[in-house]
């Protein structure tokens, strides 16, 4: 009877011991998983990683449905002149090799802005989702660069005059929001280049050039 | 001595084995304490289903991501075996290669460098801001502008390509580059002319960030020139919602003013 209690009571023992340990461990896996984020950072990190899965998932319907297309024409005999076509469109669009057009925002910029103050703009602007930008003439692709000191800024060798305007397209709301929330971009370069003013004008129709450039590489090759 | 080995042996074995196993709960218990400071245990409770929240959508986008370019394979061969005119489909099937080079969804392979940013192992200074000290979203759209003007043709951080759409921002000590989560240490991974090295090492906008971070902060950066680098495709939607093509390309943008 007493050994049975002994053994009943390191059992006991044991199995808080083996629960300890497992929390142990799994809060450490957790903490390393997202070191340093907040339960708020956590947060915008989940609504990221949302949106971004919800436009993967619309380009895998998207790219089903071109899929199924090709093989219903391959069985039947018939030609994809127009799926190659449709798809061919859609790729130049989204290459900037294509000029685009639709609903966006022109932000006219006044004042002695510097290329970083330029860049960050144009930063917020892919983070609200625009999709299509160009600074006057200049499409934005790989490569260009905004650059320069104060009332000194070039975009790919061009010199920038005063007032300078990004055009964008995307939602116009979304991007106007982004821009001018409280402790947003605008409101940062405000502080921190005060002579800088940034009108952000929701538009309905916005026009950006095709790129001049050559996009494809001249030192790389597909990768088979 | 021997007095005491006497009395030690004459000690239960599971008075012993309970002894070993509560020294143990013991030093569990305040590991865990310790590990626990008072403003974590009060997040905790909030923090925990975001984090499994966060690493299931992370699952799943590594899925959707390997759907993605399994279906664009398959596209591509089903494209290039289309019937018809074969001088017209092959025509265009050069195109859509192009395009898609262009775009960014094709991973490439060839000359480059690699250069891996961490955070500095430095202290703080006493009235210093702890995230001079690691490397943000600022840093890595510098390296990757001063990679452009060196001659870079396609870049990639972490895995994650830059393409016309890319975002960079800081989230926490981490950051989101088109919307995936990245942590330090970053690799950013450059596609150029066999002189991109060289060409960056001698840019002064490259030697101001050497100095205005790695100097004076301790911001680790690293390169590596390696026979080839390899480029991994986007994935991601390039279909867009709001821009179209233009009927005609026009010159220069010109937007016209609501209502």
């Amino acid at each position: 009877m007493h050994r049975r209690r002994n053994q009943l009571t390191i059992a006991a023992v044991a199995f808080v011991l083996g629960l300890l340990v497992i929390v142990q461990l799994r809060a450490q896996a957790g903490g390393a998983a997202f070191a340093g984020l907040s339960s708020q950072e956590l947060t915008v990190l989940v609504a990221n990683l949302n949106a971004r899965n919800d436009q993967l998932r619309r380009e895998v319907a998207t790219l089903e449905r071109e899929l199924a297309t090709l093989v219903q024409n391959e069985q039947r005999g018939d030609a994809s002149i127009d799926e190659l076509r449709a798809d061919l469109r859609r790729v130049r669009l989204y290459a900037r090799l294509d000029a685009a057009v639709g609903p966006g925002v022109t932000i006219t910029i006044r004042g002695p802005i510097d290329g970083s103050g330029v860049e960050a703009l144009v930063n917020e602007l892919r983070n609200a989702g625009a999709e299509a930008l160009a600074i006057e003439a200049i499409r934005l692709v790989p490569g260009v660069v905004v650059s320069g000191a104060p009332a000194d800024v070039s975009v790919d060798g061009l010199l920038l005059g005063d007032p300078l305007v990004i055009h964008a397209i995307g939602a116009p709301d979304k991007l106007t929001g982004s821009l001018t929330r409280s402790g947003g971009i605008i409101a940062q370069l405000a502080a921190t280049q005060p002579d800088v003013l940034v009108e952000v004008l929701p538009i309905d129709t916005v026009r950006v050039p095709a790129t001049d450039r050559d996009l494809v590489p001249e030192n790389g090759r597909p990768r088979l | 001595m021997s007095a005491l080995m006497a009395r030690v042996r004459a000690i239960p074995s599971w008075q012993l084995t309970l002894f070993v196993a509560l020294l143990a709960l013991g030093f569990l218990v305040a590991a865990q304490l310790a590990t626990e400071a008072p403003r974590v245990r009060y997040t905790t409770q909030e923090r925990t289903p975001l984090v499994e929240t966060a690493g299931e959508l992370l699952a799943q986008q590594d899925a959707l991501k390997v759907a993605v370019l399994d279906l664009r394979a398959q596209i591509q061969e089903a494209e290039g075996a289309g019937t018809g005119s074969a001088a017209v489909v092959a025509e265009l099937n050069d195109q859509l290669q192009e395009a898609r080079i262009a775009a960014g969804l094709i991973a490439l392979t060839g000359t480059g460098i690699v250069l891996q940013l961490e955070d500095s192992l430095e202290p703080a200074a006493p009235d210093a801001n702890e995230g001079d000290y690691l490397v943000g979203s600022l840093d890595l759209r510098t390296v990757i502008e001063e990679l452009w003007t060196a001659g870079a043709e396609a870049i990639a951080i972490n895995g994650e390509r830059i393409t016309p759409t890319s975002a960079i921002i800081d989230i926490g000590p981490s950051v989101l580059v088109n919307s995936a989560y990245l942590a330090p240490p970053y690799q950013v991974t450059a596609l150029g002319p066999p002189d991109l090295y060289a060409r960056l090492s001698a840019s002064p906008g490259w030697v101001d960030f050497i100095i205005a971070r790695a100097q004076k902060y301790g911001i680790r950066v690293q390169f590596a020139e390696p026979e080839s680098v390899d480029i991994p495709a986007f994935v991601g939607t390039v279909t867009l919602r709001y821009a179209r093509p233009e009927a005609t390309s026009s010159p220069a943008p010109l937007s016209d003013p609501e209502g």
